[in-house]
């Protein structure tokens, strides 16, 4: 038998807001959390803004001697985990460790330990090479660092997708306790902000100077941002039981590889994800309300995105609102799908569709109703998470309105 | 496990041999992939040796386009799939490419490009990094680039979980096709030889060779550490009705998976294994099989001193009276610890021993330690016609899974 399965807690930690109630409130208030790039000299570079979260005190989560041995990006998975906790009023030590998971979505894993390392070994040679922090660099230990602070076992992995991973590891974590493996999961993503990814987004050419302005004619590309986001999921026929709140129930996902280029995107790979995440859910187009856009506000990506939502949408276009997040935190990499997906919970909650914000020129390529500039109340029934990454791994998780 | 889910096609690329055939006959004589290590320079280390794939010739697989901006990580995975999926006798035709799926196990991904990629920019400045090279840096990069290669255009994942990567890929592989998400998975997974991720085992003291001989001796008295390795194993899976249907050679059939993450500290085995007991017992509820229904057991251990003897105490303990007579080996004295990838390998050995009625021994045994007292097939190969057999993957930092294949 089948399990129905709900969202019960959320834990975000983002730049315009940690915890819940704060990003939720600023998101709909259209607030910007770009600004200059402080954690590393960008002096050398031609672009120098990003979504750094710069009130982030770890301490309030960790121990001094935890944020010693762990990079920023596991502080950040557990910060959020320990928000969704406190959200849905669990505690770890309560779970069965045989029946729960921790599935953590990342791009760059503990990068920020990683080039540390790496700036040591050039500059002062491989003796000087820490060997206490070189344990500390593997992807994999944004999972085991959560597992050791909640003395928490069972399932335990890291899903790396690059910048669709959280949605990967909320849908597996769906998978999990649909078929009544476990009956708990902590699901999301992670991305500390990394001088690796900036190197790279910037060398592409792909990273706008000032704003990131998703769906706009004049859009100039992405900006790098960071955070986490932890959904807490549960059989939803427990939840009700024990008068949780239930935020939305997942109803499946969708999942599709282009197999054509590395960095840029297809409109037939993420056609075809939203069509399988249709075709699972049972979903028709007419009934989605809302689309938290992949939209990284590069060219190629919105448009591409732009066209394939007319792909599977067709004449219901125009009825579905698509906005995208992404202007106001930067691309936060394998942690964007766990805020947007935290996002979708809250709109299907709440019925408030959060802006796509710096939005100034209609593009005539990308004439979606992108709630350009104001959030907008209206009712949210389902709710269509996209999440596209390098590689071409496409993820679209559909959430539900849950109305007892 | 209810899906009836059997491996068609099996792609290898080690350090003792390339293509499953040459593999299983390595695995067979009982050949060392052990040798000196020639991509980089170790005078600076107090170790030298390492499972290298010396003769690794990607195009002579792939054919020489489109392999110019691709690391040693991705071609060897690049690889192990192509072969997976010719000895499946499978191609991924366009009009049937969105059921085809990929899951691959690695934890760093590229390890070498990541770090290359950082510091070039740190010594050349930014603008000065290859932006063709900037993709490499991802996880999913090898994964992704199999996909594209093979225009493989259903989900594609990849699993990070330290040890266990490869074996928990493959689940996640056969949840792909028990949800209908695809018909076929290549599942498997990589590692590769680089100088970064030698150092990062040597650094945290996990390589044998500087408080012992530089050797790979899983249960032998004198082991002290892991010869590090690099390879690649992929799998090709589908449901018995699928391979059927095609009337595909069928190598085995998975019977069940079992996981359990214990949480102890950081690069520490946990001394009991409570873990890697519980991943086994699992694993064997999954199959619906008692311990005595299994013949032979792929060993994680890998000439550390205490994963040996946690391997040891754990087998002791789930099959009890059976311990001392069922067959127990580590492919990883001849392979060396190759991390990540080192699940799909023992998969793709443990269905050589069943498909070839032979065990492969655990050589270099030379010193017998007295707490480690199973039949570990020493030195030779032992001709046994084997039905079910666990394979196991664990590792310091706390991950342990177990998977149960049989023969069809």
């Amino acid at each position: 038998m089948k399990r129905r399965v709900a969202v019960t807690g959320l834990g975000v930690v983002t730049s315009i807001g940690i915890g819940k109630e704060e990003f939720w409130k600023n998101l709909i208030q259209g607030k910007s959390g770009i600004s200059k790039v402080e954690s590393f000299d960008v002096s050398g570079y031609s672009r120098s803004f990003g979504g750094e979260i710069k009130n982030f005190q770890p301490l309030k989560f960790i121990t001094e001697r935890e944020t010693k041995r762990m990079g920023r990006a596991s502080q950040l998975a557990i910060a959020a985990t320990e928000l969704a906790f406190k959200d849905t009023k669990a505690d770890a030590g309560h779970l069965d460790p045989d029946k729960s998971a921790v599935i953590i979505g990342t791009t760059m894993g503990e990068a920020n330990i990683f080039e540390i390392l790496n700036k040591a070994w050039l500059e002062e040679g491989l003796e000087k090479v820490d060997p206490f922090l070189v344990g500390r660099t593997t992807a994999n230990l944004l999972s085991v660092n959560l597992g050791i602070h909640y003395n928490l076992g069972g399932i335990n992995m890291v899903i790396p997708t690059a910048c669709a991973a959280a949605n990967y590891a909320i849908g597996y974590g769906y998978d999990l306790i649909r078929e009544g493996r476990i009956d708990f999961a902590i699901a999301g993503g992670a991305d500390a902000f990394s001088r690796i990814a900036f190197t790279g987004f910037a060398r592409l050419y792909a990273m706008s100077a000032d704003i990131c302005q998703p769906f706009d004619k004049n859009r100039k590309g992405m900006l790098v941002g960071e955070g986490a986001a932890i959904l807490i999921l549960e059989p939803l026929e427990e939840a009700k039981k024990s008068g949780k709140r239930i935020y939305a129930e997942i109803l499946g996902c969708g999942l599709s590889c282009d197999a054509h280029h590395m960095t840029i995107p297809s409109e037939d790979g993420i056609t075809r994800c939203m069509q399988n995440a249709l075709k699972e859910t049972g979903v028709k187009p007419e009934e989605v309300s809302y689309i938290s856009a992949h939209g990284t506000g590069t060219v190629q990506n919105d448009l591409n995105e732009c066209i394939a939502i007319k792909n599977v949408f067709g004449e219901h276009t125009k009825k579905v609102a698509v906005s995208s997040i992404k202007s106001m935190l930067g691309h936060c990499m394998g942690a964007a799908s766990g805020i947007e997906a935290a996002t979708c919970c809250m709109a299907v909650s709440e019925d408030i569709l959060p802006p796509t914000i710096n939005y100034r020129t209609p593009d005539p390529d990308c004439d979606i109703d992108c709630v350009p500039n104001e959030a907008r109340r209206v009712k949210v029934n389902i709710a269509l998470n996209n999440a596209y990454a390098f590689g071409g791994n496409n993820t679209s998780v559909v959430f539900k309105k849950y109305e007892g | 496990m209810k899906d009836n889910i059997v491996i068609t096609g099996i792609g290898v690329v080690s350090s003792i041999g390339i293509g499953k055939d040459a593999f299983w006959q390595a695995l067979e004589e009982g050949k060392s992939g052990v040798k000196p290590v020639t991509l980089f320079d170790t005078s600076k280390l107090r170790v030298k040796m390492g499972t290298e794939i010396s003769d690794f010739k990607p195009e002579e697989i792939l054919g020489s386009k489109g392999l110019r901006n691709l690391d040693r990580a991705t071609k060897l995975l690049l690889c192990a799939g192509k072969l997976a999926l010719d000895d499946a006798g499978l191609e991924i035709n366009p009009e049937d490419a969105g059921r085809a799926g990929i899951s691959v196990g690695t934890t760093v991904g590229s390890l070498w490009s990541i770090s290359e990629f950082d510091k070039s920019a740190l010594r050349d400045g930014p603008h000065f990094v290859n932006p063709a090279e900037f993709p490499n840096t991802v996880i999913n990069s090898p994964p992704s680039q199999l996909a594209i290669r093979l225009k493989s255009k259903g989900p594609c994942a990849t699993i990070s979980s330290g040890f266990t990567s490869s074996l928990d890929a493959v689940k996640y592989g056969i949840d792909l096709i028990r949800n209908k998400r695809a018909q076929i998975v290549l599942a498997g997974g990589v590692e590769e030889f680089c100088e970064q991720t030698y150092l990062g085992f040597y650094k945290v003291n996990l390589l044998a060779g500087v408080k012992g001989p530089e050797l790979s001796c899983p249960f032998d008295k004198r082991r002290n550490g892991v010869i590090f390795g690099e390879g690649s194993a992929v799998l090709v899976l589908e449901s018995q009705e699928s391979a059927q249907k095609r009337g595909a050679r069928i190598y085995a059939r998975i019977l069940g998976y079992g996981t359990s993450f214990y949480p102890y500290a950081i690069n520490k085995y946990e001394p009991q294994g409570k873990g890697l007991k519980k991943a086994m017992k699992f694993a064997l509820e999954d199959a619906g099989l008692s311990a005595e229904n299994i013949d032979y057991i792929c060993a994680a251990a890998n000439s550390t001193e205490e994963a040996d003897l946690i391997e040891t105490e754990v087998i002791k303990e789930v099959f009890a009276k059976y311990a001392k007579t069922i067959l127990v080996s580590s492919t990883k004295s001849m392979l060396g610890e190759t991390f990540s990838a080192a699940g799909a390998l023992a998969v793709a050995a443990t269905i050589g021993a069943i498909n070839k009625d032979f065990i492969p021994p655990t050589i270099n045994y030379a010193q017998k330690d007295p707490a480690c007292d199973l039949n570990y097939v020493p030195n030779k190969s032992s001709k046994e016609k084997i039905n079910k057999a666990a394979v196991n993957a664990f590792g310091p930092n706390g991950s342990n899974s177990c998977l149960v294949v049989s023969k069809i």
